[in-house]
């Protein structure tokens, strides 16, 4: 996609300002809010990374992803609270049940397909919603969510004035993923997930198991969105249920139609968008003009969902492919310009 | 005995509540491909629709007023649901996931529109004061309110069943249910059909919403999204486009629910998509699966 001699030093670029910013004097970014708000935006960037390597690559529409990311979350501040763990080990624990979990379900998902395998995957997402959310168990703490001990957390992650390393941490993990994602992609087991996409029936006739193909695309895309939530446990400090409801999956989706799928960067784009957008959207509606305007107007302007609702609904009507898609395109029509 | 049956009919109560939901998705998807997951929208604006009759138009709840808030929500939202397809779904003709995707945003839309205009918190619908009653079956004491959503349940179901099977445009959806392509192909206006079944879901959906407002003692733009979940669990285990399937489904999930809820708290939420993933596992198509798209 984007020509890896151009978009190496760009995206090297892109990343080391942003670590940097927090430590270089006085800009936006060395506050702790906006730090906060960065990190999560960030995982958010890479779990949208992992849906789209479901989504854009394999063509695998499932509606339950927020399931191994809150599994991931979940799982590690169970085995730091409960059992004593280091919160390392913890996460590879995490990532390691996860990954289990994710065989299981999407084993038995994957006997299905198409929308009927969405309906599953939403079904298996919501038996792990009610898990969570009713506390079978008792190891959740239900509807109040889980807050990790603070107290076996390294302690440069506590504290507001240590938020700039919780951020360094989520940036650090995006881009992580980000070159597993890049691996796994082109690999050829990649090169099979979007054969996959495109035409199974072709694949099975050149001798290779679909299924097995897929069980591999899901297990590996549920293990790095444990990862992720195990990440999001430390920067946000508590498990909560939220994260595990449908509204998740549904919001990956955006991002990653919002950003553009198959593109790599614009999963993560959108990600990081999304997530910004409909945190700040608030702040900014509150005490601008949005209060002059009569309340049938500035009312649902104030909802960020309202707008960004809006947005999806126009890129998937007239310009599918989202942002990278229209910088794809309009990037072509500049090559061939002189043709 | 007297609990079994106030769990039963409260149960069947639930069941209807949940085929008024579903049979509308059902109908789409299975004549058109469509997932719709506006469809909570649909019952969000019905039950604000019926709220505006029951305070705003009438402020004495009788029965009457009653009776046209479900008439408004149903027809309100059945209109939407026309606007909806008309301006969105039209456009995308057989790009399925796109369509999806879209009726994904107007939910959203939806939900803030509505929470922008209105605020989050739940309003009361107001009701006939009989609907606090109760009916003595045996030795059971039974709330009147499940016997109204079992009714209005069974008058539509027989409506939409006789609509399909008696009259020209339900000859044409059962057709296009079962090979859409072929009725296209024989010259037949498809797209008079997916207006009706879009009119049909939405106005279910409507009255719908008006019900479920009273089930759930208030009407909030985030009541279609819970409710959403449910109707499509329904839709796959009755099996896509089949109306007789989603009201069988939906009885057995509103029974299932309500026992297993009275035995443990909350395990029934857990119980339904136990049942839904055991019926796509052995049957794909569920329970009377016309369509396998």
């Amino acid at each position: 996609m984007l020509r890896w001699k151009y978009s190496r030093p760009l995206l090297i670029a892109i990343t080391v300002i942003f670590a940097i910013l927090p430590f270089a004097g006085d800009n936006p970014l060395s506050k702790a809010g906006l730090q906060q708000t960065m990190a999560v935006a960030f995982l958010f960037g890479a779990l949208a990374l992992t849906y789209d390597l479901l989504f854009g690559f394999t063509g695998l529409l499932s509606f339950g992803h927020a399931l191994y990311f809150a599994s991931g979350m979940y799982v590690t501040a169970i085995l730091i609270n409960d059992f004593n763990v280091h919160f390392l080990l913890a996460i590879v624990g995490a990532i390691f049940f996860t990954s289990l979990l994710a065989a299981l379900t999407g084993g038995a998902a994957l006997r299905t397909s198409g929308i009927t395998f969405a309906m599953v995957t939403l079904a298996f997402g919501q038996a792990g919603h009610v898990v969570v959310a009713r506390d079978f168990g008792g190891f959740t703490n239900g509807d109040d969510g889980l807050p990790v001990n603070p107290d076996r957390l390294p302690d440069f992650f506590i504290g507001v004035v240590n938020t700039k390393y919780l951020y360094l941490l989520a940036l650090g993990v995006l881009v992580f993923i980000y070159f597993a994602a890049w691996w796994i992609t082109e690999s050829s087991a990649g090169r099979v997930f979007a054969a996959l996409r495109d035409n199974e029936q072709r694949v099975s006739v050149l001798g290779l198991n679909p299924n097995r193909f897929k069980l591999l695309s899901f297990v590996l895309s549920a293990a790095m969105a444990a990862l992720i939530g195990a990440t999001m446990l430390i920067v946000s400090g508590s498990g909560s249920p939220r994260y595990a409801a449908a509204d998740i999956t549904i919001a990956l989706l955006l991002m990653v139609i919002l950003g553009g799928p198959i593109t790599r960067w614009g999963a993560v784009l959108g990600g990081i968008l999304y997530s910004v957008l409909s945190t700040r959207l608030n702040f900014i509606s509150e005490g601008t003009a949005l209060n002059s305007l009569p309340r049938f107007i500035g009312g649902p302007l104030a909802e960020p969902a309202f707008t960004l609702g809006l947005i999806f609904i126009l890129i998937v009507m007239f310009a599918p492919g989202g942002i990278s898609g229209a910088y794809y395109r309009a990037r072509f029509k500049y090559l061939n310009k002189g043709k | 005995m007297s609990t079994f049956l106030l769990i039963l009919v409260t149960g069947v109560g639930l069941g209807a509540l949940y085929f008024l939901v579903a049979s509308g998705l059902s109908l789409i998807y299975g004549l058109m491909g469509v997932l719709n997951f506006a469809h909570g929208s649909f019952l969000t604006i019905g039950a604000f629709s019926g709220l505006w009759i029951s305070t705003k138009v009438f402020p004495n709840p009788t029965t009457w007023t009653f009776l046209a808030s479900m008439l408004a929500g149903g027809i309100v939202a059945g209109l939407f649901a026309l606007l909806m397809e008309q301006l969105v779904i039209n456009r995308l003709y057989n790009r399925h996931i796109d369509q999806a995707l879209v009726t994904v945003g107007v939910s959203l839309v939806v939900t803030a529109l509505l929470g922008g205009w209105f605020g989050f918190d739940a309003r009361f619908l107001p009701t006939p004061l009989w609907f606090m009653k109760a009916v003595t079956i045996g030795d059971a004491i039974i709330p009147i309110d499940r016997f109204i959503y079992i009714a209005v349940a069974a008058i539509l179901l027989i409506a939409m069943l006789s609509i399909l099977r008696f009259t020209r445009i339900g000859l044409i959806i059962r057709a296009g249910v079962e090979n859409r392509s072929m009725v296209s192909a024989l010259g037949i206006n498809v797209r008079l059909a997916f207006s009706t079944v879009f009119f049909i879901g939405g106005f279910a959906a409507g009255v719908g919403g008006v019900l479920i407002s009273v089930f759930s003692y208030g009407v909030s733009p985030l009541m279609g999204g819970s409710w959403l979940i449910y109707g499509f669990i329904v839709v796959v285990v009755g099996g896509m486009g089949s109306i007789a399937g989603s009201a069988i489904a939906a009885m057995l999930i509103g029974i299932t629910n309500q026992f297993a809820n009275y035995y443990v708290t909350g395990l029934g939420d857990f119980v339904v998509v136990i049942i839904l993933a055991a019926v796509l596992l052995t049957k794909p198509t569920g329970l009377l699966g016309k369509v396998s798209h």
